[in-house]
């Protein structure tokens, strides 16, 4: 080069002068070749997953049971013959809740009957509580809570008998 | 030696660095903002919590939310198609060739009612009155006369329906355009129908030879609406918002026809949804003159111009829309056909509802010229607007539009290359490719919006401000057709649900979506501008299944929301 700069510190800083007026005067077109799945590594982006999204079941008392948070798992909850996804409320109905007994049940009857008993619980393997010996108040009661679990919950399914499916 | 015989400073160095750092800060700072921020582009509908087995859940526009409600109605006070057009709004603005002012229009579409009622002996409720007639304030005039007096208007989608419709919905006044009358004449006199008919004509008749036919009285337009005027009108009683007020007759994929009844709320639903197209912070206003492509026999079409009616703006259609063309006329596409709005008298326009064939002819034009004029500079231009678009911003006022593409404009569109500030594209699949060179060349928002027959306004709507771009993504469903693989490699994303639909698929795979693959499936549509076709059936007991419309398309839904959607029986 005929323009003698003598020293390194201002070489360096011609390159850096030269590399900067080649990226304003020439911007890069360049597309990156796979999507990517964070907003902040470029402008088109496209997030990972879908939005989560529950798929409407149709689940028996033994297929609910399994749903009691234990392990990590969904808990879910049934209130005459709706099936509730209640894993947003853990503290309550997850393994240590005070609700525990809920989770993986039908729980209509202790809704009704305002109490979380075991005695409010029926077997498994017995068929589906009738609920035939409730007051109407009672009955009142659990249409309540229905309300209230729709609202805060999602109803993700329904319950039959154990031979229906 | 030493190192610091090697960092010796002097007055260069100074310089140098004040250099370096002044181009760092303009390299790293000055670089363009996303018209819209990202992060919002990553969601962009609203799903619903729960989806039914081999469906896909419901999904809405963002900004409506699965808990919202749909907007009905531009405002509280446009409950009938009548009330779109404001009585209190008195600046003059053109329709077509005619300078009006919204006063004006009702009052001529109660003249031409009032005629109607005594010269036609139109009887409410009892009549059909089909419109056989090519965009215009007429179309616009009878619209209006006939919604104000309960009576149903029938339109095609186009000629070929004619005999069907005369066969099965016979109608029982006619207004068509004077160069159709003969023929018109012709297929009832064919068709041997003991109906007794009767015929409006707008424009000259002297014209054409026709053989009169009996039982068929020809009234001619002007008549009516003179003596309408001076007739007392009288008070009519206003129309529910959920009565039909028009039945649009179109074909469908499988070479039958279908007819879909929209309702006032439906219209005025679609006007709703259309003013949403827009962003807010450019919405549209009196000043703005809109050019339509898609003919008002169509309900999205009619949507449009309702749209353009309500907001006082300008409005004109272009040739490809007339059902009624001359003999031998060659249908023009493109930049020729666009052109011929200018024949019109509205001012330069401002939003442009096109088809793709449009859009891509007006761009390609539009880079021809500026490569023409000079290539160097041109190749400058497109790689800076190119990284602009990368980084989400584009501009009408940067110095390489001022450079390359003013000019360019400038020689295809004319005075429009200063006013166009929006351009809508519905009607045809729009391929991904086309649409960065749209946004180069044109340089305003470029909205990909998806129309369905049965909806009176869009069905999906791009984000106004959305410039991603995506590479052609491989389909990996083996199940798929060539049709839907096709469309869904390569075909531009719809954008969201408009802000009053809502929409589903069916025959999901519920495997597939379970692992996290994108849902493809038939679509549905439910949403207050979709109106119902004459062909529905029975409408399902519980309030969560009534109302979904079977479109006849497949579509498929990526992970931010947004739809692609494979039109039947079109490659």
């Amino acid at each position: 080069m005929a323009f003698d700069l003598g020293t390194p510190v201002n070489t360096a800083l011609l390159l850096y002068i030269l590399y900067s007026i080649q990226r304003i005067i020439f911007p890069s077109n360049s597309v990156p070749q796979s999507v990517p799945n964070e907003f902040k590594n470029g402008y088109t982006w496209m997030p990972k997953s879908h939005p989560p999204t529950l798929l409407y079941q149709t689940y028996t008392p033994k297929t609910l049971e399994p749903f009691n948070g234990k392990e990590g798992k969904r808990i879910l909850l049934a209130i005459k013959g709706v099936v509730y996804d209640v894993t947003a409320g853990r503290n309550f109905y997850g393994p240590e809740g005070m609700y525990a007994n809920f989770a993986g049940r039908d729980a209509s009857r202790g809704m009704a009957k305002q109490s979380f008993d075991e005695e409010m619980l029926t077997p498994i393997d017995q068929p589906l509580d009738k609920l035939e010996d409730l007051t109407a108040e009672e009955i009142e009661n659990m249409k309540g809570w229905m309300e209230h679990f729709s609202s805060k919950y999602i109803v993700c399914g329904k319950l039959v008998e154990n031979d229906a499916v | 030696m030493a190192l610091s015989d090697y960092l010796v400073t002097d007055d260069l160095t100074i310089i140098l660095a004040l250099v370096a750092a002044g181009l760092f800060l303009l390299h790293n700072l000055y670089k363009p903002q996303a018209l819209v921020h990202p992060i919002l582009l990553g969601r962009q509908s609203d799903v619903a919590r729960v989806r039914n087995p081999s469906e896909s859940a419901v999904y809405r526009n963002y900004g409506t939310g699965m808990l919202g409600r749909f907007p009905l109605r531009p405002t509280k006070d446009q409950q009938v198609l009548l009330d779109l057009v404001k009585p209190d709004a008195d600046a003059p603005r053109t329709l077509w060739s005619t300078k009006i002012t919204n006063p004006q229009l009702r009052e001529r579409a109660a003249n031409f009612g009032a005629g109607l009622v005594r010269v036609a002996g139109l009887v409410p409720q009892e009549f059909n009155v089909l419109l056989l007639l090519n965009d215009g304030i007429e179309f616009i005039i009878s619209d209006l006369a006939l919604a104000s007096h309960s009576v149903p208007s029938f339109t095609l989608s186009s000629l070929s329906l004619l005999s069907s419709v005369l066969e099965s919905h016979p109608p029982s006044l006619i207004i068509t355009e004077a160069e159709f009358l003969p023929h018109l004449l012709e297929l009832i006199y064919d068709s041997n129908e003991s109906e007794h008919h009767s015929i409006v004509v707008v424009g000259d008749v002297s014209a054409s030879q026709y053989r009169q036919v009996q039982n068929v009285k020809i009234v001619h337009w002007d008549d009516i609406e003179r003596q309408g005027a001076s007739l007392d009108k009288p008070i009519l009683s206003t129309p529910e918002p959920s009565d039909v007020f028009t039945v649009a007759f179109y074909e469908t994929p499988s070479g039958g026809y279908d007819g879909v009844q929209l309702t006032h709320e439906n219209i005025t639903a679609g006007v709703a949804a259309t003013r949403a197209l827009v962003p807010p912070s450019s919405a549209l206003s009196p000043l703005d003159t809109i050019v339509s492509t898609h003919s008002l026999s169509t309900p999205y079409g009619r949507a449009i111009a309702y749209t353009a009616l309500f907001e006082g703006t300008g409005f004109a259609t272009v040739d490809s829309t007339k059902l009624i063309k001359p003999e031998g006329a060659a249908s023009l596409t493109g930049l020729k056909d666009l052109r011929t709005s200018g024949s019109y008298h509205i001012s330069s326009p401002t939003i442009l509802f096109v088809h793709p064939h449009h859009l891509s002819s007006l761009t390609d034009t539009v880079l021809e010229e500026a490569r023409k004029s000079s290539w160097l500079l041109y190749n400058f231009a497109w790689r800076h607007k190119l990284a602009g678009i990368l980084e989400g911003y584009i501009t009408k006022q940067s110095l390489w539009d001022r450079l390359v593409f003013d000019g360019a404009r400038v020689k295809v569109m004319g005075k429009g290359a200063g006013t166009v500030r929006a351009v809508m594209v519905s009607g045809a699949p729009l391929e991904a490719q086309a649409l960065t060179p749209s946004r180069i060349a044109l340089s305003v928002p470029v909205i990909n919006v998806h129309s369905h027959p049965l909806a009176a306004g869009p069905i999906f709507a791009s984000h106004a401000l959305d410039l991603q771009t995506f590479p052609p993504a491989a389909s990996s469903s083996p199940s798929a057709s060539a049709a839907d693989a096709y469309a869904f490699t390569y075909l531009a994303p719809v954008g969201p649900p408009s802000v009053n639909v809502e929409v589903k698929l069916t025959g999901v795979d519920d495997a597939a979506v379970e692992g996290g693959a994108d849902p493809v499936g038939a679509l549905h549509v439910r949403g207050p501008s979709v109106g119902r076709p004459l062909s529905a059936e029975e409408e399902a007991a519980e309030e969560d299944q009534r109302g979904w419309r079977i479109t006849g398309e497949r579509a498929k839904v990526a992970p931010n929301g947004t739809f692609k959607v494979s039109v039947a029986g079109k490659a």
